[in-house]
């Protein structure tokens, strides 16, 4: 009896003489998460649109939350929130439309279904949007729409594929949050994604992808937290003149540290996100410092990733 | 099995409504009769028979439009655009959501004919007076009536088993308006033969059927 979460036992798949995957294997233990990582064209869509019964191995078994899912009956995805692709919308209906049939399909009951809509609509910052036709949305709020009918139903196992994509960096920050938060009520995360930033925020664990083969399987070495579990992130900052540190620390807010590598160089660490980077950077623009350039120091699973994976795209 | 038929014949219903092509069903009970009445008047036509023939034909070329038109979108519009990415994801049979969608589209198309026809018949008996003397119908109007429901079938298993093909309603339009093409054209010659009976409504429902049939045998099976 399996008690993985996700189970792919060497799974290959081809699309006409061209390989996708090659001997896939790799569990997911219930709660994990987990991000799946790869160039363009290594096969990760590939590997999710197999989880979701969306094509079929040319050999090997596939396995949700024990149960092989049956693409022609739905089988199997009963408990399973999906996000594969770049899935279209039929532009003359409105996210309430979609939501409404996704949760009866679900199987939710009709009596809790319209709170069902709201709250899905809500955690991904749709709810304002609801009644719009769909062919109005931009990107992002198609995507957020997207994501809700994924989270329908309170699935036990999350399959989000760039779930990111088009996102505005609140949304995205916004996004990680609910992740975590889904991650910390022990549901099970399967994040393919290009975005690193997003996998070390939400994930336990990293899968390499490369050619339609695993390279890499371990967990993910996270960046820095401080006592509340918030992470630290790390700006270097280069100026076109030597200026003083405590200078600079008059202008950052009193979490960020200031760490001198040269008088023209400083690494800053701050907790916080996309925004609290922007409000610092404005208030060092603000004291006018000869700012020259400022930029991430990448954290650990970058070097990683360059390492097992490589730069080529193989699409 | 029934839920989701049931679930997806409403999501298809929602989808006319909100793309406001339900108001295309109301063509042949409307536009069909009023096509008649102007002809049955305007033409003169000496004999009743002959213009039931005529207005069931104005009838069946409208609602076999709307069979090509709706067809098509019911099944294509969502492989075309990828929508189906979302649909095949949700716990529910992929059988279960076509059959819901084109039983939904067809019975609307039927019950429209249904109507039309009947507009059609009743309007001729009260604005054609019958003149002796007049020449026999090509068909008879009952047996056309009867028959053109098959014609139907075949435009819409047509259109289904393109629009799986191609995954385009688009093409799958133009498949079904090839197919009506051929249809007419061989119905035609059995006419003009004298050998036009029964067995060609029922063979063309026959092969209607069959194109259903096989759209939902090869849906689920679709990759995406």
């Amino acid at each position: 009896m399996s008690t993985a979460a996700v189970e792919l036992e060497h799974v290959s798949k081809s699309y006409g003489e061209r390989p996708a995957l090659r001997e896939v294997s790799f569990r997911l233990r219930p709660g994990e998460a987990v991000g799946y990582l790869g160039p363009n064209g290594a096969g990760k869509t590939t590997t999710l649109k197999l989880l979701a019964g969306l094509t079929l191995p040319d050999s090997g078994t596939v396995r949700l939350l024990g149960r092989a899912p049956d693409p022609a009956s739905g089988s199997g995805l009963e408990r399973v929130g999906v996000l594969v692709g770049t899935p279209g919308l039929v532009p003359y209906l409105t996210g309430r439309d979609l939501l409404d049939y996704a949760s009866r399909a679900k199987g939710l009951a009709r009596s809790t279904e319209q709170s069902t809509v709201e709250v899905a609509a809500m955690q991904t910052g749709f709810a304002r949007h609801l009644d719009r036709p769909v062919g109005s949305l931009s990107t992002g709020l198609a995507r957020r729409l997207l994501l809700a009918v994924a989270l329908l139903g309170d699935p036990e196992l999350l399959l989000l594929d760039e779930p990111t994509l088009g996102l505005d960096p609140a949304a995205r920050a916004d996004l990680r949050a609910l992740l975590r938060g889904l991650r910390r009520e022990g549901r099970t995360l399967l994040l393919s994604t290009h975005l690193l930033e997003d996998v070390e925020e939400v994930c336990d664990r990293v899968l390499f992808l490369r050619g339609g083969q695993l390279v890499g399987d371990e967990p993910v070495d996270r960046a820095p937290r401080d006592a509340k579990g918030t992470r630290l992130r790390s700006l270097r900052l280069r100026f076109r003149s030597p200026v003083s540190v405590s200078r600079l620390v008059e202008a950052l807010p009193p979490t960020a540290r200031v760490v001198a590598d040269s008088e023209t160089e400083l690494t800053v660490s701050f907790e916080g996100e996309d925004a609290e980077q922007a409000t610092l950077l404005a208030q060092v623009v603000g004291q006018r410092l000869p700012l020259l350039s400022a930029s991430a120091v990448e954290g650990d699973l970058a070097r990683r990733y360059l390492a097992t994976v490589g730069r080529e795209d193989e699409a | 099995m029934s839920g989701a038929l049931l679930l997806n014949a409403e999501w298809e219903l929602t989808r006319l409504r909100r793309s406001r092509r339900l108001w295309l069903l109301v063509l042949p009970i409307v536009a069909a009769p009023i096509g008649s009445a102007v002809a049955d008047l305007y033409l003169r036509i000496p004999s009743l028979e002959t213009a039931r023939v005529l207005g069931l034909f104005i009838t069946a070329g409208l609602a076999g439009l709307l069979a090509l038109d709706l067809v098509a979108l019911a099944v294509g519009e969502d492989l075309s655009l990828g929508a189906h990415l979302t649909a095949f994801t949700l716990p529910q049979g992929r059988r279960a959501q076509l059959a819901g969608r084109t039983t939904l589209v067809m019975a609307g198309v039927l019950g429209s004919y249904g109507v039309g026809a009947v507009l059609v018949w009743t309007l001729s008996g009260l604005l054609v007076t019958p003149s002796t003397g007049a020449a026999a119908p090509i068909v008879l109007p009952l047996h056309l009536a009867l028959g053109l429901p098959g014609l139907l079938l075949f435009l819409g298993g047509v259109t289904a088993a393109g629009a799986v093909v191609t995954r385009s309603a688009a093409q799958s339009l133009v498949a079904g308006v090839l197919a009506g093409v051929v249809a007419a054209g061989v119905g035609s010659w059995f006419l003009l033969e004298r050998s036009l009976t029964a067995l060609f409504p029922v063979g063309l429902a026959a092969v209607g059927l069959v194109g259903f049939a096989w759209s939902l045998y090869r849906f689920p099976s679709l990759e995406a």
